[in-house]
């Protein structure tokens, strides 16, 4: 594809778009899982096995995993997309469908349904 | 007439930060929507766009903020607790752990349930998605205006972040209410 005038391509803003919706449903995958078994909710108690935020609890394993997975994917789609002119609206809509699963994840009426 | 400095610290992350995340979404929105070339000159177009890459940023570098202090400070002050022999069933024993507080009283107990289990984690999409606009804002700078599929992308993104802030802030004025970390 090319730009639709003489601006930069867009490869990079798309990329930076399905980054956070990449962290968004991570985060929600996250949150379900804690609700599956006991043993991964122990998992993500990253307060207790690295001191990340004394008393969090699993809290800290989901949004420490979240944001991880939001930065390295933004690493790597920057770099797959550097220099070059996407078709914007679908990776938008794909985006926006990463980020709307996330919040639905995060939607205590959701997640308590895989509760174990 | 005084405040704990947990009370301190909560007026920080909710009302200090809470209010510069509304101011810079209130600016960075009308940025964003009036960005185009038919409604602004060569001139007003490098003048407006400095001043929306601070919006937008500021609006995510305090999102960042608010969701790191809330989780990693505030949160465990609300998750503590209480000594063994405390007896969960009596309001009155639990005014220092908030999260039991409101489980103590089936009146409350959605206030953690619902409120505070959706607000714990909503927080976080924000500013994920808030940094992604100020990215857009950053990288294209004044070409922003003549790129309307970018625009319009970030401004459903800007306006989704302030939704998932919406609900996180929200809730937490009224679970702060229900039952205020001392």
């Amino acid at each position: 594809m090319t730009a639709p005038t003489d601006t930069k391509p867009n490869g990079p803003v798309a990329a930076a778009f399905a980054a956070a919706g990449v962290g968004s449903i991570v985060l929600g995958i996250f949150v379900v899982l804690n609700e599956v078994s006991e043993d991964l909710s122990r998992f993500l108690r990253f307060d207790d096995s690295f001191g990340l935020g004394s008393g969090v609890g699993p809290l800290s394993g989901k949004v420490t995993l979240a944001v991880i997975a939001y930065v390295v994917s933004w690493a790597i789609l920057h770099a797959a997309l550097r220099g070059k002119e996407v078709n914007f609206r679908a990776w938008f809509i794909a985006s926006l469908a990463l980020v709307g699963a996330g919040f639905l994840l995060t939607f205590p009426p959701v997640f308590r349904i895989f509760a174990s | 007439m005084e405040l704990t400095e947990r009370e301190l610290y909560t007026v920080l992350h909710g009302l200090v930060l809470g209010t510069l995340f509304l101011l810079a979404f209130g600016g960075g929105l009308a940025g964003l929507y009036s960005l185009r070339e038919r409604y602004l000159t060569p001139e007003g177009l490098r003048e407006r766009t400095p001043r929306l890459l601070l919006g937008t940023s500021v609006m995510a570098v305090v999102a960042w903020l608010t969701v790191l202090t809330g989780t990693f400070i505030a949160y465990p002050w609300y998750r503590a607790t209480p000594p063994e022999g405390t007896n969960l069933e009596d309001p009155a024993a639990l005014v220092d752990y908030p999260r039991y507080l409101l489980l103590a009283q089936e009146k409350t107990a959605g206030w953690h349930e619902f409120a505070m289990e959706w607000k714990e984690h909503v927080a976080w999409i924000a500013p994920m998605l808030a940094t992604a606009v100020a990215f857009a804002v950053l990288y294209y700078g004044i070409q922003l205006a003549r790129r309307g599929d970018v625009r319009n992308a970030a401004i459903v993104f800007f306006v989704l972040a302030f939704a998932a802030a919406g609900v996180a802030g929200l809730f937490g004025a009224f679970i702060t209410k229900a039952a205020p970390v001392m």
